[in-house]
């Protein structure tokens, strides 16, 4: 698979773990260590693999 | 002195250093409408992220987002970090925006996708689309400044004025140097919205005892509201699908932001705006969700939820002058995300609008004449449509719902952008019908409150649209010559930026 494919399968992961763990695995569990944790980190996870990717791109002149 | 004359004395200090900025930077205002519309594609890393956080966060965070925390819970923390989840794809469409606006130099997103379909009337539909979704988007931004001001004073001050206020600071700084004065000022407001809204979630953090003890409160007194869904039957998997799915590509499908992909002034620049962003991003989201679940516990039992924010700025435990500071940074996120609403309509209505259909020979001088008359217009309608909507109660008229629902009308063209980007195959009959189609049934389920198997307006109408695309496109010719040029010219131009 390319770099692309990967990076949105990747994304595509994510989306499932949203609404996977808070409405499947936390549903009923009524703690700040819950939901409001699991979103707080995982929304990080993409934010890093975004600064992944991008801090590799280089100046071009289109 | 009264609680009103402050009010509006921290008002006159705002408007004073927004139009000071404003005016500076018509010094290097240029001639024509790139120079106009788009700061002739030169800003700086450090602006255009700014500029970036203040067009997308709007009045809808500290006052709707606040509300829709107060009133649902910890789900709408998800709904958001989902946006900024969506984010992501910015690795996608960044530099494809941005090399391809640089090499066709495209004014606006819905010059790109006539020009990629090969067919002026893709542009116009899409630009039919923007102008009236963003209508509502707009309208809110106004309503939220009204609320807020009404509040705060004590109701010294009516809605209306707050809204008046609003609508002339965004038409003066959409109007002195297009993209560059509201770029600057935006870069002033995003950094007065983030920093006196951490100063006042620090307040009540500290009035609740510190985050150790916020936290055991909230699940002391308000359990339900920490998961999904709520016992309350909130936050279900329709309404997030419902509300997150438009949400999830505002990205691409609000103009007013995509836009912005054109503008950042090399490589550099656009990391340091997509970088900066989503820092920006993640703390206001956090501090929004926290003041939500602060106002739970300091002002308990409100009717109107997007009444939560200025409940909690009344309280005795916000000093008055930060009170004021922050209604004057809700104020100028509201402000923000307008004006650029405002120069991207006149952009679009000019360019794709104007003379894409109307006068296809019009000069660049009157296609700006043209471009600049359509930001007081557009202005007073969203005015109109915040006074009808600032009358009506509960959760179809919550300034998060709105917006949502504002996205959910632009969703329609996602298809679209993706086809232009990423599929050869796709045709401009393809385009139009999907969008002429998924926009009338999101707005037929809108109006009607209509939300069949449970599913909301905005799903309904990607759910349709996106396999008519499909289907029409392998019906109908596409644009082959057209096509492979552009993709294959980004083919190349990605590899050698080592983008993806």
């Amino acid at each position: 698979m390319t770099k692309t494919a990967w990076a949105w399968v990747w994304f595509g992961f994510l989306l499932a773990l949203d609404i996977a763990i808070p409405w499947f695995v936390l549903t009923h569990v009524e703690k700040v260590s819950a939901a409001f944790l699991f979103w707080t980190i995982w929304v990080l996870a993409a934010i890093a693999s975004a600064f992944f990717i991008f801090l590799k791109w280089r100046e071009v002149k289109p | 002195m009264s609680t009103t004359f402050w009010v509006w004395f921290g008002i006159g200090l705002y408007i004073a250093a927004g139009l000071g900025i404003a005016l500076m930077a018509r010094r290097q205002l240029g001639a024509g409408v790139s120079d106009f519309f788009l700061a002739n594609r030169k800003l700086g890393g450090f602006i255009s992220a700014l500029s970036y956080s203040a067009t997308t966060y709007s009045a809808f965070m500290m006052i709707g987002l606040v509300g829709l925390t107060y009133f649902t819970g910890v789900g709408a923390l998800g709904f958001e970090l989902t946006y900024l989840c969506g984010m992501f794809m910015m690795v996608f469409f960044l530099p494809r925006f941005w090399l391809v606006g640089k090499k066709y130099g495209y004014i606006s997103p819905m010059e790109l996708l006539s020009d990629r379909y090969q067919n002026r009337g893709v542009g116009a539909t899409a630009a039919i689309l923007a102008l009236v979704f963003l209508v509502p988007y707009g309208a809110v931004q106004l309503m939220g400044v009204g609320l807020l001001m009404n509040g705060i004073s004590g109701g010294a001050i009516p809605v209306v004025a707050g809204i008046i206020i609003a609508v002339v600071c965004a038409i003066a700084w959409s109007s002195i140097a297009g993209l560059r004065s509201v770029a600057w000022t935006d870069a002033f407001q995003a950094l007065l919205m983030i920093g006196v809204s951490a100063a006042v979630l620090g307040v009540v953090i500290n009035a609740l005892g510190g985050f150790g003890s916020f936290f055991d409160k909230l699940e002391s007194a308000v359990p339900g509201l920490l998961t999904v869904p709520t016992a309350g039957g909130s936050w279900n998997l329709n309404m997030f699908i419902g509300l997150a799915l438009p949400w999830l590509f505002f990205l691409i499908s609000n103009p007013q932001v995509s836009q912005r992909l054109f503008i950042p002034k090399s490589v550099t620049a656009m990391k340091q705006m997509l970088g900066g962003f989503l820092i920006f991003g993640f703390i206001y989201t956090l501090i929004s969700v926290l003041w939500g679940f602060g106002a739970t516990l300091l002002v308990p039992g409100l009717e109107n939820a997007d009444l939560a924010t200025p409940n909690l700025l009344a309280l005795p435990i916000i000093p008055m002058g930060l009170a004021i500071v922050v209604m004057i940074g809700i104020t100028a996120a509201a402000i923000s995300t307008i004006d650029s609403i405002l120069l991207t309509l006149s952009s679009v209505w000019a360019r794709d609008i104007h003379k894409g259909l109307i006068n296809r020979k019009v000069s660049e001088k009157g296609e700006l004449r043209v471009g600049q008359w359509v930001i007081p217009i557009m202005a007073i309608i969203a005015f109109l449509f915040a006074l009808w909507v600032a009358e009506k109660p509960g959760l179809d008229f919550m300034i998060a719902t709105l917006s949502s629902a504002a996205s959910a009308g632009l969703l329609m063209a996602v298809p679209t952008i993706f086809g232009a980007f990423f599929w050869k195959r796709g045709t401009a009959l393809g385009a139009m019908v999907s969008m002429i189609v998924g926009a009338i049934i999101v707005l037929v389920f809108q109006l009607t409150g209509c939300k069949p198997l449970g599913w909301w307006p905005g799903v309904w109408g990607f759910v349709v649209c996106l396999p008519l695309f499909v289907i029409v496109s392998l019906a109908t010719r596409p644009p082959k010559e057209k096509a492979e040029e552009f993709i294959g010219y980004l083919k190349g131009a990605l590899k050698k930026g080592r983008f993806i």
